[in-house]
């Protein structure tokens, strides 16, 4: 088979005031003409840095040590700037991550478009212009004509990946490199992204690699499989090889923790122990050694190669020798795990034989839900008051949150689950007094909220804890991780004899090193990050914690730490948990009872599991179905729901969802659909519910 | 799988870990700037002989040698003599111990005051935003000259009248500038968690919204200061700051004006040093940005 680009036996440095960072080491990769090549690694494998090297843009203090990169025939490594300007766009393109930041704001859409097109000197303005509307019309953009001359903010983040990829596709490049094309996107707008990428590529032959560590991803997408760990290609083959046969415990490893791929609840979700080894001095033998369950003493003396496993298919793993390997290896994936949550800490099982004590101050009758909100309703001004005059506007609000209702109980797991726009942290921000109430209720332990001034507010704020989405993001940046941790009981003037023993043992609970407690944000790694907010969360013993995407922005295995730390101390220390995310995986294996978001309102609420099982709002169904699943065989052929969030400014009229919904029929566009029950619990807000 | 929990549960000792520090960095890179180190030793050199002057000067600044008057360098007299016959030199570092007190104060208390307001401007209440911004602006449109000039008509001239009208004039742009990083922070997601904690305004201002706004404004100060100087000096200059007899680098331009054609010891004496210190304070807060401003150092 032809290769569109080889990669050899390339090593790059970084040059560091810490000393050198071996980024990559002995990377060999092939793209193969006309197929999908996937490289899927964990952050700090080194993926990102591989493309930057065929791109020629790596940073300024990278050195490449080693290697070379042909493409097609060419050697890129040795291009000067202008054989460089050629080949970048021309030749290779990209589909960077975020739309937001990689598009010019002050430009059209059709200025970015023909200037993309400045090296075709051959062709009028005209020309350009329309070839521009028919790339955009290519990638499922309605009304190209007119959306040209939109500028970047008019559009969504699913509307703006879209033509991400028109401009990639618009020189006609021999290779196409999509970096986490859909990581910054919701479930349904990553369904149409790779089904978009998937027809252009069967449509133009098109040569693409994709860059994720979304193993759902790229099980869907990609014809071949990289997998990269600690700047090395641990494993590479065929995509069903790699997802059936996994031949190396890293891959393993990353299989078995995707939280997609776990499907019955309440179980621990396996997790990888350890972390990435320091690039600075490698180990001597296998860089994967001291996290692998299977560790043998060849591993931690003898580096190993990429043993050939057959079919086209390499590991690099000890376990492969001929001799000194294990025959029985790999054992079949789904029947024998090799990875295990952890344990529990030992501060938690010292928790757990202690009775929670009730604290004073709050009501302590167990009686009633701890959380009851009742018709809560947002609201946002979206003009001016003179401004909406003027214009004749008679209502210039937003709802962001349209009367919702539901009850939380001690010990339980609300999932607040929705795309981006449908209101779901706002509701929880209302609910904590960080966004004025319109109206409505919000009673915890039967003591109304809304309305309450900050000073009263205030002593409530022990009970309540929120863990916000950005794990570094929603750290004050200037301060220590010890004064970080220790913060709450400043705020709260909690009387504490050693702080340091304090941070100490908060440490210990939610297992962060100790030895960081001098660090700052900017420092941790996400999962660390995180548990510093999990820390600062649980300082003063909350009751309630309200967790926006607790595992937004972390990698599968650390996600699963995070998750199996949540449930564990649930189970602790008898919290309550509401969880926010877009993303159903993760809410699967704790929570109780679900609440689906849209717009604003609830429309499907009700048992967890009952609501896996069989969805009833087809908005639902399309949130459980658009789960990318980690399964090569089980590719979907359709998309779930076509479209886009409606602009909250815009509700469409009857259902709000009848737009998008496959089955919307004549009385969804006129009639509002009321709650109703269903008859095993579910309140549901639907004229056709999906209960046959 | 927990065969052994305690091996686990034990905790690794609590040290403080060694890290190469990103100061470290920032101390390296400072070092490697030319024009800094330049820069920077200028200042050290303002410093040191307006807080020494007393030890270093060879004479009285003020006293009067009426033979020796308007003389031109000489081992007695390093920068020469004026038209009382004082020592040119003592003077010069006696004058600068007037511009390093006006620049200190001036320049420290406009950034103490202009960061508190801009907090509260930005952080605070819409109508008090809207307030201390229309303050700003007001004091903004009066040029800094004619204000002293309109000042200093109504109640004479004085030294303290200098340092406040440069307070006065230079605290809204500094509170402008803190009043913007405050906006932009004002709705991260680290403020919000600090709101759902329960830190009260005041505290959310003082411990997370000061240490992010200080850096960059510091730097501005520095590069402020030979302003503050200069507009000192020249106050002086028109008779308006520091009057005679007492030494400033103004007033021995003033006097060194008067006396050109007869020496131009005087001009030159009084200038070089105003011309350093800028010199010197310009470099320097340009390194800082440098250094300390993450986006000009990326790909370098």
């Amino acid at each position: 088979m032809e290769t569109q680009l080889a990669i050899r036996d390339l090593s790059v440095d970084f040059r560091t005031p810490a000393g050198r960072v071996h980024a990559l080491r002995h990377v060999d990769l092939d793209v193969p003409k006309g197929k999908i090549l996937g490289i899927v690694g964990e952050s700090g494998s080194g993926k990102s840095t591989v493309i930057w090297t065929v791109l020629r843009l790596l940073a300024g203090n990278a050195v490449v040590t080693g290697g070379e990169v042909d493409f097609g025939g060419k050697d890129v490594l040795g291009f000067d700037e202008a054989a460089l300007r050629a080949y970048r766009g021309e030749e290779v393109s990209v589909i960077f991550q975020d739309p937001m930041t990689s598009q010019i704001p002050v430009l059209t859409y059709g200025q970015q478009m023909l200037d993309i097109l400045y090296r075709r000197r051959n062709l009028s303005v005209a020309e350009k212009r329309k070839l521009a509307i028919a790339m955009m019309r290519r990638v499922g953009i309605a009304d190209p004509e007119m959306r040209i001359r939109s500028y970047p903010h008019q559009f969504s983040g699913g509307m703006r990946q879209r033509i991400s990829i028109a401009m990639a596709l618009m020189m006609d490049p021999f290779l196409l490199i999509a970096d986490e094309p859909t990581t910054a996107l919701d479930v349904t707008m990553e369904a149409q992204i790779m089904h978009l990428m998937r027809s252009l590529q069967a449509e133009l032959q098109a040569t693409l690699v994709v860059v994720s560590h979304n193993l759902g991803l790229i099980a869907q997408l990609c014809d071949e499989v990289v997998v990269m760990y600690a700047g090395e290609v641990v494993e590479r083959g065929d995509v069903r090889q790699i997802f059936y046969n996994a031949q190396h415990p890293y891959t393993r490893a990353l299989i078995e923790c995707d939280p997609a791929r776990v499907l019955e609840r309440s179980r621990l979700l396996p997790t990888i122990a350890g972390d990435l080894p320091d690039l600075r001095n490698l180990p001597a033998g296998c860089v994967f050694a001291p996290r692998c369950p299977k560790v043998f003493d060849m591993c931690l003396t003898v580096k190993p190669p990429l043993y050939d496993a057959g079919e086209g298919h390499d590991a690099r793993c000890h376990l492969l020798h001929p001799e000194k390997g294990d025959p029985s290896w790999p054992p079949p994936i789904g029947e024998i795990n090799l990875y295990e949550p952890e344990p529990p800490s030992r501060e938690a099982a010292e928790f757990a034989s202690t009775p929670v004590p009730l604290k004073s101050g709050t009501a302590a009758s167990g009686d009633g839900p701890m959380l009851k909100v009742d018709n809560l309703r947002v609201r946002f001004r979206s003009m001016g008051a003179l401004r909406a005059r003027l214009a004749g506007v008679a209502d210039p609000f937003v709802d962001a949150v349209r009367n919702i209702s539901f009850e939380l109980d001690r010990g339980e797991t609300l999932g607040v689950v929705g795309e981006s726009g449908s209101g779901k942290t706002t509701a929880a921000r209302a609910i904590l007094g960080l966004v004025k109430t319109h109206s409505g209720s919000v009673a915890y332990r039967g003591r109304e909220l809304t309305g309450l001034s900050a000073a009263a507010f205030k002593p409530l704020r022990r009970d309540m804890a929120m863990m916000f989405q950005d794990p570094v993001g929603s750290l004050s940046p200037r301060q220590t991780v010890l004064s970080l941790m220790t913060e709450p009981f400043d705020i709260h003037r909690v009387p504490v004899e050693d702080r340091y023993r304090e941070a100490e043992r908060l440490c210990d609970m939610v297992r962060f090193p100790r030895s960081f407690l001098s660090r700052y944000p900017h420092e941790l790694s996400g999962g660390q990050a995180r548990r510093v907010g999990v820390a600062r969360a649980l300082a003063l013993q909350p009751q309630l914690i309200l967790a926006d995407e607790p595992t937004a922005g972390l990698d599968v295995s650390v996600q699963g730490e995070i998750l199996n730390l949540m449930g564990e101390l649930q189970r602790t220390h008898g919290l309550s948990y509401m969880i926010i995310t877009h993303n159903l995986p993760v809410v699967r294996h704790i929570a109780d009872r679900l609440a689906i978001m849209y717009l604003g309102r609830i429309v499907e609420y009700g048992n967890c599991d009952r609501i896996f099982a069989r969805p009833a709002h087809p908005y639902t169904e399309a949130l459980v179905k658009g789960i990318p699943r980690p399964d090569p065989e089980k590719r979907r052929s359709l998309v779930s729901i076509e479209g886009e969030v409606p602009s909250l400014a815009r509700r469409p009229s009857g259902c709000e969802f009848h737009p998008r919904c496959p089955y919307a029929q004549e009385r969804c566009r006129v009639e509002e659909p009321l709650d109703r029950p269903l008859e095993d619990g579910r309140i549901i807000r639907c004229h056709f519910p999906l209960t046959d | 799988m927990s065969a052994n929990p305690s091996d686990i549960a034990v905790a690794p000792p609590a040290k403080v870990e060694r890290r190469f520090s990103e100061r470290r960095e920032k101390l390296l890179s400072f070092l490697q700037n030319g024009p800094g180190m330049f820069g920077l030793i200028l200042v050290v050199l303002f410093f040191a002989s307006a807080i020494f002057a007393p030890w270093i000067a060879p004479y009285d600044p003020n006293a009067l040698d009426i033979p020796a008057r308007m003389q031109g360098p000489s081992w007695a007299h390093l920068a020469g003599t004026d038209q009382l016959g004082r020592d040119t030199f003592s003077r010069v570092l006696f004058g600068g111990r007037v511009a390093l007190k006006i620049a200190a104060i001036g320049v420290s208390a406009s950034l103490a005051l202009g960061i508190a307001l801009g907090i509260i401007a930005g952080y605070g209440p819409r109508w008090l935003d809207s307030l201390l911004l229309l303050l700003f602006d007001t004091v903004r449109a009066f040029p800094v000259i004619v204000l002293a000039l309109a000042v200093v008509a109504v109640t004479g001239p004085s030294l303290e009248l200098v340092l406040i009208i440069i307070i006065v004039t230079s605290v809204p742009g500094y509170a402008r500038l803190v009043r913007t990083s405050t906006l932009a922070l004002k709705n991260t997601e680290f403020i919000t968690a600090e709101r759902s904690l329960g830190a009260s305004s005041s505290r959310i201002m003082a411990k997370h919204i000061m240490p992010n706004v200080v850096g960059p404004l510091l730097i501005l100060g520095a590069m402020d200061v030979p302003v503050v100087v200069t507009v000192e000096a020249g106050l002086s200059f028109l008779g308006l700051g520091v009057l005679p007899p007492q030494a400033s680098w103004g007033t021995i331009l003033n006097e060194g004006y008067l006396a050109i054609r007869e020496t131009p010891w005087l001009v030159i004496a009084g200038g070089i040093p105003l011309v350093l210190t800028t010199l010197g304070f310009t470099f320097l807060g340009e390194a800082l940005r440098d250094v300390f401003d993450p986006r000009l150092r990326k790909g370098r």
